[in-house]
């Protein structure tokens, strides 16, 4: 064909406004433009059905909308569980596998749809390596492109980009500097100056790492400690350094970074030195460093300054979006950071308190105790404390309240609202003792009565003080959960549903918009929950689904589309952040939509799943 | 001259070629009309002209669409161009799009309609409002090729009310319809995505066309027919 017309053309343009086929190439739009038929189906119409036998048929929606209903018992109803738009293709999965569709394919208004046999569908995911990708990776490849506007949104002005899951080996400079641990601090320190170099490592014959000296070390350990120059380097050194392997990721060393105040993490392999990492390498662009933050919250004396470093992890983590960092990873980051935040403060409030000899442990609970905190959610912790045989909890407890008071408020301050009716450390009944707790929780296992509050406590994570006690607590509840139990909190975690119908009646909630935390994280996180009791284990939703489900043998396919979903929308809700939970649709893109609307699919997959495993 | 001698009749000037491409045409079986539409071809078609008068305004371009076996095939689609050689006036540009340089860099008119001709082969044709396009169409391939063409019609503009009683005093133009079933248009007033637009109204009608027993294109005739007399009477 010579010159394609503007029939064939416009198609192609067409086309090219939807995921995948903005990412193929001209010829390969237009090879398909040529391939396509174009047929209309009356609303109401099937379109295609699994009585149909293997698909033929690759269908693109030209105008108007499919419903796909999972059975032909639930056909005609509402509850559509699936619904497609302009630009949408289907079925990709029956295709690809050479059978028949699942579910009924039915039109939900007066519907055109282009259509390409089997044998081209095949023959284009031979020639276009976009279209492939697409289909073989429908979700995962949706939450990428997402994530690449995400990072164009934020990152407007940042001219480099640091992946946090780029592996270290890949973040490795050069060949690390060293020397013998027997070397006179002087001439290291002239190679230091030579080079131009914050740091030196000394290793043995076998390249092993002994230790670690870096500039910000001379001020304490040399020059105010009076020691001279002569000195064998082994003197100064911090030993033993902390090493990770080269296939630990950045997000690794970052969290080590912030975990234990270090600039530096040194990357071995079987013992042997294979480079350096410093803070910079992994924040090249930021005004705001991980370990700077950390370093600041750990030396903070007085409340003010943990308020300023509360905004300073406010603009790291805007940094840590334009960077793409992963969702999963940015929350934990987070989660890190503020747990500091909290322990800092602990530290503090303390300090001349009558509280403070006294044997107990900070609870994060809820979200904080999942480690997926977004920036401004409500604070959920509780106190779990000692009380020996004799000792009268009522009186430490009279101690622990008031310092909880002033932790509560504090971090109220940090921007992390109060939840007057909910767990807080400073409401007296979530300042118990172990037995206290234990006694609680039996009453809310056997009368199931109070599943908001039980919840929020299963997710309990010790933050600062007596861990064993958190500890014990916490291998106490995984036993003591009964099946009848189990029973309730898989009925809780079904008591929402994702939205279904179109994609204005997602909105048509409250006030037009969509509370993305109740119909939409909070599914994930209930179920995740319910698995993680019964069978997993886990701290994190993705964890508890990726434990539960490998415990149940449910496929590890479906725990990762789960997982993803799943991240997708916390990262909208982190986006999204200053709207609260109400998501307004204007507010979305085409490709957010999509994505949106997948992730509900798979909601509705997990609960349709939860709901069996229960059963059986 | 030659303009003016063609206004009586005067047999156009083929090339050898070319008039062996018309006999070529003319030997081809005629028209089946019986054929179920799920087994059969038949081409939708679109005009754009340099005005509205049907005596005096010319044929700028064509736009056809075919539907095979009920389906609209996306590849089995035409625009031609027809070269002008007087540019029609700058409103009518407006309205199609085909500008100056366009027309007269267009196909030469004998060209052009062999080209429509070939396409169309011997499939039945369709469109909305087809005086309008049948008259223009059978005057260019008259002064271009000297054919008297004689061809089966059926217009959509008595077709659709006729199936949707209902809608008929309220619905009237293209426009009306392609609204009634959400049809858009990727150029509105050119020619070949008008035609896709008919195309599409076709396709779109025939859940009707099932209901009435309306199988086969000589049923959409006698449909046709019928609803010409319902205006003519009503």
């Amino acid at each position: 064909m010579a010159t394609p017309n503007s029939l064939l053309l416009a198609t192609a343009d067409q086309l090219a406004r939807f995921a995948p086929f903005d990412s193929m190439a001209r010829e390969h739009l237009l090879w398909l433009a040529l391939r396509l038929r174009l047929d209309y189906y009356a609303r109401g119409e099937v379109v295609l059905g699994p009585e149909a036998g293997p698909a033929e048929i690759f269908y693109i929606i030209k105008q108007g909308a499919i419903h796909g209903e999972q059975d032909v018992a639930r056909a005609q109803n509402a509850n559509d569980w699936l619904e497609l738009h302009e630009g949408e293709c289907f079925p990709l999965g029956a295709l690809l596998s050479r059978r028949a569709v699942a579910s009924t394919y039915r039109a939900g208004q007066d519907t055109f749809c282009f259509e390409l046999a089997a044998a081209d569908f095949r023959e284009l995911l031979k020639r276009s390596e976009a279209f492939h990708d697409f289909c073989t990776r429908r979700l995962a490849n949706l939450l990428e492109q997402s994530k690449q506007v995400i990072q164009a949104e934020y990152a407007k002005s940042s001219s480099e980009q640091q992946s946090m899951s780029s592996t270290l080996a890949s973040l490795i400079r050069g060949e690390p500097v060293t020397c013998a641990p027997e070397t006179p601090l002087r001439q290291v320190l002239g190679t230091m100056h030579r080079l131009g170099i914050g740091s030196m490592v000394a290793v043995d014959a076998h390249g092993k790492p002994l230790g670690i000296f870096t500039l910000h070390d001379l001020l304490h350990r040399v020059v105010l400690a009076g020691i001279g120059l002569d000195v064998p380097f082994h003197v100064v050194m911090s030993p033993e350094p902390e090493t990770l392997p080269p296939h630990a990721l950045a997000h690794d060393a970052a969290l080590t970074m912030a975990k234990r105040g270090f600039r530096h993490i040194l990357v071995a392999e079987n013992g042997r030195l294979q480079g350096l990492i410093s803070e910079k390498d992994l924040f090249s662009l930021q005004r705001v460093g991980l370990r700077q933050i950390s370093g600041a919250i750990r030396g903070a004396d007085h409340l003010d300054k943990l308020k300023h470093s509360a905004n300073d992890i406010r603009q790291l983590a805007h940094n840590m979006l334009a960077q793409g960092v992963a969702t999963e990873q940015f929350t934990q980051i987070l989660s890190t950071l503020n747990d500091l935040l909290t322990k800092r403060t602990i530290e503090l409030e303390l300090r001349d308190d009558p509280a403070a000899g006294l044997s107990f442990c900070w609870l994060a609970l809820g979200a904080e105790g999942r480690m997926e905190q977004t920036l401004g959610s409500e604070q959920h912790n509780g106190i779990v404390f000692a009380a020996r045989e004799g000792e009268d909890a009522e009186a430490i407890r009279s101690l622990l309240l008031p310092f909880a008071k002033r932790v509560n408020l504090a971090l109220a301050q940090y921007g992390f609202p109060l939840s007057p009716n909910a767990a807080m450390a400073s409401h007296a009944q979530w300042c118990l003792s172990l037995q206290e707790w234990k006694h609680i929780c039996v009453g809310w296992f056997a009368r199931g009565d109070a599943l908001d509050q039980t919840t929020i406590f299963l997710d309990l994570r010790p933050v600062a003080g007596a861990e064993p006690l958190a500890l014990e607590l916490r291998t106490w509840l995984a036993t003591a959960a009964t099946p009848r139990f189990l029973g309730q909190m898989t009925t809780h975690a079904l008591r929402h549903t994702p939205p279904q119908g179109s994609v204005l009646d997602f909105f048509a909630g409250k006030g037009g918009t969509l509370d993305i935390e109740r119909n939409g994280s909070a599914l994930f996180v209930d179920a995740a929950r319910v698995l993680s009791l019964a069978a997993g284990g886990g701290q994190t939703t993705p964890e508890r689904l990726r434990a539960g489900c490998a415990a149940l043998s449910i496929g590890t396919q479906d725990a990762q589309a789960w997982c993803d979903a799943y991240l997708f929308i916390q990262l909208l809700r982190l986006r999204l952040h200053q709207e609260g939970h109400g998501i307004d649709p204007d507010k979305l893109n085409g490709l957010d939509k999509r994505i949106l609307r997948e992730a509900f699919r798979q909601a509705r997959k997990l609960q349709v799943r939860l709901a069996q495993v229960v059963r059986e | 001259m030659k303009r003016f001698l063609s206004l009586f009749g005067h047999k156009p000037e083929l090339t050898q070629a070319q008039a062996a491409r018309l006999a070529a045409w003319k030997a081809m079986p005629p028209p089946k009309l019986d054929t179920d539409f799920a087994a059969s071809r038949y081409v939708v078609v679109d005009v754009e002209t340099s005005g509205l008068n049907l005596a005096r305004d010319r044929l700028i371009a064509i736009g056809a669409v075919a539907v095979s076996d009920g389906e609209i095939h996306l590849a089995d689609s035409m625009e031609i161009v027809v070269q002008q050689q007087r540019v029609s006036d700058h409103d009518n540009i407006l309205i199609h799009g085909i500008g100056g340089t366009a027309q007269a860099e267009g196909v030469p008119p004998a060209e052009a309609m062999l080209t429509f001709l070939e396409y169309l082969g011997r499939s039945p044709l369709i469109a909305f409002h087809v005086t309008f396009d049948k008259t223009m169409i059978d005057r260019a391939l008259k002064a271009g090729l000297g054919l008297a063409f004689k061809h089966p019609w059926s217009d959509l503009a008595y077709v659709a009310p006729a199936l949707y009683p209902e809608l008929a005093s309220s619905k009237h133009s293209l426009d009306d319809w392609m609204g009634r079933f959400g049809i858009s248009n990727y150029a509105r007033h050119s020619a070949l995505a008008d035609a896709l637009s008919t195309a599409e109204l076709m396709l779109a009608l025939r859940e009707r066309m099932r209901a009435r027993h309306v199988g086969n294109f000589r049923n959409l005739v006698h449909l046709e027919k019928a609803q010409r007399m319902t205006n003519w009477a009503g």
